[in-house]
């Protein structure tokens, strides 16, 4: 059987041709050059060398996720561009268990770790088992045993899975170096690193692990085939985040911990909280119950509330015009000021704002409130311009801030 | 032109686009292949995959859409990473259907183009990756085709008689540009935008008066019912530079209205808002259009891009043309939206010169228009 194998999922870039019994050919680099621009001329290089005809190769393997979001793509829109002009199957390789394959014979624990950034790996957990021949016979084969699934996991969480097997772990994949001070730190069993060419994706590694697979049928179409990425966009999560109000339901230790700032997205029962907050600083001017509830219940708005021993003590809301992002509302509690609310509240919007497709911040603030102004040129809004008189009882002008990025 | 529409279950629209000349030419598909030049093109570059089979640059053979507008109305904008993500899961569909349609394989093609900028990168690298493979496997020729060249190029294919030079305003969500077609694939931007695009300030005030996404059509429909005198917006008008655009100013007087409305508890009628906001933005497309065409000279003037189908602006345009013994063309709305037929045809010409571009192609989120470094052009032979 020929496999022609991609694999685009992290910085390595790598294309490999498996042919029956050895690999006829792979190429590999990891370097700054993006997959857009190696990939493709990789290939072409590769199948020249070897005088392959497209035509003989029996099916395309690939790194399926997860990975890069964008390295996944470029890997998988290949692939099934190759398998729609040469009208053969894809098979759809797991990146982490295509990486644990480089270590295949070995008996101890496997562990890779892709870093998926903010203390999060893709993992997985593996092992290989030998299959004793009948016979007299010393050849052994292995099967891949498969302890935990390719998964999204907090450093924690692997951490804890692996000391709870108690046995010896060998680490490899990107993910190891860049957290290798918690690992060192945290883990209870002795550990080893792979070496640097077993370290990383390997195409020839999913061209073996895609040969074994194709024999157990595990083939799709190329045009129903697309990569696992393991986690939703982050539109995705942040929208069903915003539905899911029991998840975000303070837990009692929190409520009973004074002096604890705690900020989450305002749901229908904070409303009456909210709208007093609202009277109590602003007045006149303030939002009634409705307004809030309107306009936190839109889809393109986010607002969240500061909860401090069980009390809102403050709250702030975003709309989304079309990726600039209008500070609607920003209001702490009288007792509650100068305890950095308003910046921890803010600065929690902004970030959640870019979920929502925002790029640039703006917001109106009275000219006399200057410890409104600190805050927000900390949070580096920046003044463009002023619209006198706007602001009545006392009158006063409003300054226009943007963040721009 | 009939549309074939199937909504399928992940709320993806899909659509054939067929005009009355697409069977008749279909048909002769293979009889008459002497000399003709059949591209299948390829464009991802926002949230529609689409795939198209054009031959000789202004007969379209197949046009295939996939819209998935209805997945990133509920995020009020398009919502990059889901774009990509589908495009991935629609490409192959809107090609085999494309070739299928056209009554052809890929042994039957000559070339494969492709969008390659500006857009959004995700978006664009999943069609640039699909070309290049197909290129490869196929061992055709690949070309890539800037968006707004293709835009420009759908005039070719809604009006077979016209020929450059001529005068062409780009107005879409991302561009507002005033182009002096040369030559076929020869461009001189003459006027663009200083700040927001046409079709963004349409977005956002349609989103301030709730109107919702996307803006366009939307406020193109409330416009219909407003008045467009209710209100008088500024036109900016840049001072050293005649031929650009500014609708930054526009957008924010539409938005300071619109809050100081609210806050006096007035109420809003949306309609008039639309229509005053829209009479503004048209009038100085339309004006700046008609006074390139004369200073420079030129008898023909074209529309392209999505906010070229707004109705107001094609009326202002087609009067004012008129009145100046202007010849006007336009595509017709669905060859305004993003479409890969348009590809096609703008590949077509630079095909005929030459350019082949190499299996190295990347995507160019903010390639320029027109006189571009062509170091994309990696000539192949």
């Amino acid at each position: 059987m020929r496999i022609l194998a991609i694999d685009t999922s992290g910085l390595v870039g790598a294309v490999a041709i498996a042919d029956g019994d050895i690999i006829l050919a792979q190429f590999s680099i990891q370097y700054k050059t993006t997959h857009s621009e190696i990939l493709m001329p990789m290939l072409d290089d590769m199948c020249r060398k070897v005088h392959l005809d497209l035509s003989t190769i029996d099916a395309i393997a690939v790194a399926k996720g997860p990975g890069s979001f964008t390295g996944l793509r470029i890997g998988a829109a290949t692939a099934k561009g190759l398998a729609l002009a040469l009208d053969k199957p894809i098979i759809p390789v797991p990146t982490v268990d295509g990486i644990a394959y480089n270590l295949y014979g070995n008996e101890k624990v496997i562990c890779p770790m892709m870093d998926a950034r903010r203390n999060q790996v893709y993992t997985g957990l593996y092992t290989f088992v030998p299959k004793m021949p009948e016979g007299k016979s010393m050849e052994r084969s292995f099967d891949m045993q498969i302890i935990h699934g390719q998964y999204a996991a907090s450093l924690d969480d692997i951490i804890g899975e692996i000391n709870s097997l108690g046995k010896a772990v060998i680490l490899l994949g990107d993910g190891v170096p860049v957290y290798h001070d918690v690992l060192e730190k945290n883990l209870k069993v002795p550990y080893s690193i792979a070496p640097i060419h077993q370290n990383r994706q390997s195409a020839a590694s999913v061209a073996a692990l895609a040969a074994k697979m194709a024999g157990e049928g595990q083939l799709v179409s190329a045009d129903e085939f697309a990569p696992d990425y393991l986690r939703m966009s982050q539109a995705e999560r942040e929208a069903k985040e915003g539905s899911g109000e029991k998840k975000n339901a303070p837990g009692k230790s929190e409520l009973k911990s004074p002096g604890i700032i705690r900020v989450r997205p305002m749901t229908a029962e904070d409303i009456d909280d909210a709208a007093a907050l609202e009277k109590l600083n602003l007045g006149k001017e303030a939002w009634s119950r409705k307004q809030l509830l309107d306009a936190m219940t839109r889809d393109d708005t986010i607002y969240l509330v500061a909860e401090k021993a069980g009390r809102i003590v403050g709250l702030c809301g975003v709309q989304n015009i079309s990726g600039d992002g209008e500070i609607t509302n920003v209001s702490v509690a009288g007792d509650c000021r100068k305890e950095g609310v308003g910046y921890k509240m803010v600065k929690q919007l902004l970030e959640r704002g870019h979920g929502l497709g925002i790029e640039n911040y703006t917001l109106e603030v009275r000219g006399a409130n200057a410890p409104a102004i600190r805050l927000y040129e900390k949070l580096g809004f920046k003044s463009e311009g002023v619209r006198p008189g706007f602001y009545e009882e006392p009158k006063d002008d409003a300054v226009i801030y943007w963040k721009r990025n | 032109m009939e549309i074939n529409k199937n909504v399928e279950d992940d709320g993806v629209i899909f659509m054939s686009i067929k005009d009355k000349d697409q069977a008749e030419c279909v048909k002769n598909t293979k009889e008459n292949n002497g000399g003709d030049v059949t591209i299948l093109a390829i464009e991802s570059s926002c949230d529609e995959t689409a795939a198209a089979v054009v031959r000789n640059g202004r007969e379209v053979l197949s046009n295939i859409i996939s819209s998935q507008i209805a997945l990133h109305t509920i995020y009020g904008g398009v919502v990059p990473e889901i774009a990509s993500r589908k495009h991935v899961e629609k490409m192959n569909g809107c090609i085999r259907a494309a070739l299928s349609e056209a009554g052809l394989t890929l042994d039957d093609i000559d070339a494969v183009a492709v969008t390659y900028g500006p857009g959004l990168v995700g978006a664009l690298l999943v069609g640039v990756s699909a070309a290049k493979a197909i290129a490869f496997a196929k061992n055709k020729p690949l070309i890539g085709v800037h968006h707004i060249e293709g835009h420009i190029s759908a005039n070719f294919i809604e009006s077979k008689e016209l020929e450059p030079p001529f005068v062409c305003l780009v107005v879409s969500g991302g561009h507002s540009h005033l182009v002096v077609v040369k030559d076929y694939g020869e461009y001189e931007i003459i006027g663009q935008t200083r700040d927001d695009a046409a079709g963004e300030a349409f977005d956002k005030v349609a989103r301030a008066i709730g109107l919702g996404y996307p803006g366009g059509p939307k406020i193109d429909k409330a416009a219909r019912e407003g008045n467009p005198d209710a209100f008088t917006f500024p036109q900016a008008k840049i001072g050293d530079a005649e031929y650009d655009f500014s609708f930054s100013g526009l957008k924010s007087s539409v938005l300071n209205y619109i809050n100081q409305a609210k806050m006096q508890g007035q109420e809003l009628d949306q309609c008039d808002v639309a229509a005053s906001f829209q009479k503004a933005v048209v009038e100085v497309l339309a004006s700046h259009a008609i006074k390139a065409c004369k200073e420079y000279g030129y008898d023909k003037l074209a529309i392209a891009g999505g906010v070229a189908s707004n109705t107001a602006l094609r009326e202002l345009l087609e009067k004012e043309c008129k009145k100046n013994k202007i010849s006007f063309f336009r595509p017709s709305p669905v060859l305004c939206t993003d479409n890969a037929a348009m590809i096609g045809a703008a590949a077509y010409f630079e095909y005929q010169k030459g350019v082949r571009f190499g299996l190295d192609m990347n995507a160019v989120p903010n390639l320029p228009l027109g006189d571009r470094e062509r170091r994309y052009h990696a000539n192949k032979n």
